[in-house]
């Protein structure tokens, strides 16, 4: 098969890739631009348990801008292999590109440890409309009305929203000692704990599946570690996602835990960038290297390589975590260093019976954000952190009821809100 | 696009934008069952912010690289092509605060109505001049 030729090709076309193409568009009108895809469409990951809890009717992101991206999408596209002294890319399908810029944006991929019988029908994960579209088959046939899932950290959690929309039994399981461990403290997790309880459903913390066990090839209950069955046909392993580089063995594209990019999001290959979840980038805050698999980040990595691919030079500052999720009657909000190492670290909190929030300090400067039900200045709090405002001289005000960008240096203030990009 | 300046200078807190706004985006448009009949209240997209002496009336910047629109998971969050104000489409919202968390102002707000949805200015669609612009009595607002 001959070679199809291309100026910018965009290996994984979902949330990164989408913005990287706005933005080459931006820049350069008439490049072409090939975007692959292993599903068929363009879909929103958010949407997927939102669709299994039947709250929404469609999963597709944004179609309707395609049109201007004007670019070719190759919908089952999946990218194999990347040749190392070429840039040249070969499809499982056997189809090839050669390209001139390209973009690594292959997203994660679920991580399953290796318990037994974790392979049963009625084991399931859930990152992909494919995974839920198994998951509503499965359910159509079975009895279903009680699922397991494993793991308490954010997709776990959105999870258990969907399936509570669904009406059925829900049994979480956590290793840890709280829920959503990266993103908020134990005192956060206990708001959450309530609100699920509340909810009809029941977290074992400290406690994890060791076996799942089936009858017939189908799954029957999970034995915990601690001795605990827990029956019923359905499960969803939920503990996490890793990047999605195994493709890129012997391509000479560094690999850490993600694709090892600098700030330009480009990989040491150049010419080759990365973006999302699957690269591997500097930590705001601590400067470690490290993979913040998050939605915003997602954006800005994307842009940032649309950008250079297409001739600029902009840097990326560095990856925050943040995530918001709401379950029942809770809605946390999370960013930055919230559980920080032993050091010389400043918190300012309130709690209440039906809120909490907390704020990290150091130096001076905002670090880390929880929000506990009160997040309506979330946004506020994330841009300190991102713009390393210093807060020292009305930290005082910070958590005052009424906080707002009045409390704000006057600079800040004005900057934000006559701010190049922000007219008035 | 035209755009709403504020000029805190003249601000002197009376929050009538604040009462116009919320009667605007009311039920009934009209002031008392705004305030007394309708259940959930709606609330103000403009808000009057005070210390001290200093005040100010803060609502969506409709920015240009709108970080809410950009991290709506739903496409909501859009823009509209003839105004180029940033709005929320509720029947698509899903209420996951993802703007809400995205905003560096702090001006988008959750609303109970049938669902929870986002809830930001929409710069009155239609209306030739906002109604917190229209109804300050010191122009500390104004559309340009
Ligand atoms: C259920 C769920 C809920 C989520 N909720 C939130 C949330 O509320 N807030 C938040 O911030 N984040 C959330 N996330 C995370 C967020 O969706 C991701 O951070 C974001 O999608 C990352 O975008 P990406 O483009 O890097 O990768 P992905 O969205 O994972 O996309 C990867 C793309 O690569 C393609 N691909 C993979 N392998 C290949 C291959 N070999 N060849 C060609 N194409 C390939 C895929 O088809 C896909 O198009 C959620 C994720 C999931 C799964
Ligand atoms: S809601 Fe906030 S982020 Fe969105 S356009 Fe308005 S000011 Fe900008
Ligand atoms: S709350 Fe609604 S508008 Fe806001 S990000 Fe979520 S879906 Fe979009």
């Amino acid at each position: 098969m001959s070679d199809i030729k291309t100026r910018y090709l965009l290996v994984g076309f979902s949330v990164a890739g989408w913005w990287c193409a706005r933005a080459i568009r931006e820049r350069d009108r008439n490049g072409k631009i090939v975007a692959l895809t292993k599903e068929n469409g363009v879909y929103s990951p958010p949407l997927i348990t939102y669709y299994l809890g039947n709250k929404v009717s469609t999963i597709d992101y944004r179609s309707g801008w395609m049109e201007n991206l004007d670019l070719e999408l190759v919908p089952g596209g999946e990218a194999k292999k990347l040749e190392r002294e070429n840039n040249r890319l070969i499809l499982a399908s056997g189809e090839s590109f050669v390209f001139e810029k390209a973009l690594i944006a292959t997203g994660g991929l679920p991580i399953v440890p290796p318990i037994p019988g974790r392979e049963v029908t009625g084991v399931f994960t859930l990152t992909t409309p494919r995974d839920m579209q198994e998951i509503r088959e499965f359910m159509k046939f079975q009895e279903g009305e009680r699922v397991t899932i494993l793991g308490g950290g954010f997709i776990g959690l959105k999870t258990a929203e969907a399936f509570m929309e669904l009406g059925v039994k829900i049994t979480l399981v956590e290793l840890a000692n709280r829920l959503l461990q990266n993103m908020v403290d134990e005192r956060g997790s206990y708001y959450l704990e309530k609100a699920l309880e509340r909810a009809g459903l029941e977290v074992i913390k400290e406690d994890t599946v060791s076996e799942f066990q089936s009858r017939e090839g189908k799954l029957s209950g999970a034995l915990l570690q601690s001795g605990k069955y827990l029956p019923g046909n359905l499960a969803v392993v939920a503990i996490g996602v890793h990047p999605n580089i195994d493709w890129l063995q012997g391509s000479g594209i560094e690999l850490g835990r993600g694709v090892i990019v600098d700030e330009f999001q480009e990989s040491k290959r150049a010419g080759i960038f990365a973006a999302g979840d699957v690269a591997e980038t500097k930590n705001l805050i601590t400067g470690e290297r490290n993979v913040v698999a998050v939605w915003p980040e997602a954006v800005k990595q994307g842009k940032i390589a649309g950008e250079n691919m297409a001739g600029n030079r902009l840097s990326y500052p560095g990856s925050l975590p943040v995530n918001t999720v709401s379950v029942g009657e809770v809605t946390l909000v999370s960013a930055g260093l919230v559980n920080p190492p032993a050091g010389d670290f400043e918190f300012l909190t309130t709690v209440s019976d039906d809120s909490y929030r907390k704020l990290v300090l150091k130096d001076g400067y905002l670090v880390g954000v929880i929000l506990v039900n009160r997040i309506e200045k979330a946004g506020v709090y994330i841009n300190l952190i991102r713009q390393k405002v210093k807060v020292e001289s009305f930290k005082d005000r910070l958590l005052k009821e009424d906080f707002g960008m009045i409390n704000l240096p006057a600079e800040y203030r004005k900057h934000l809100v006559e701010g190049a990009s922000i007219e008035v | 696009m035209k755009r709403i300046r504020i000029h805190e200078e003249y601000c002197i807190g009376c929050r009538l934008c604040e009462i116009n706004c919320l009667v605007k985006h009311s039920r009934s448009g009209k002031i008392i069952k705004a305030f007394r009949g309708e259940e959930p209240r709606s609330l103000p997209r403009v808000r009057v912010e005070e210390e001290g002496y200093l005040s100010f009336a803060l609502q969506c910047r409709h920015c240009d690289d709108a970080p809410c629109l950009e991290n709506c998971p739903t496409g909501a969050m859009y823009r509209d092509e003839e105004t180029q104000a940033v709005l929320c489409d509720e029947d698509k919202c899903i209420g996951c605060w993802m703007c809400i968390m995205s905003c560096p102002l702090g001006v988008i707000q959750r609303e109970r109505k049938t669902k929870k949805v986002a809830s930001k200015c929409d710069l009155c669609r239609g209306e030739e001049i906002p109604v917190c612009v229209k109804n300050c009595p010191n122009e500390a607002l104004a559309y340009e």
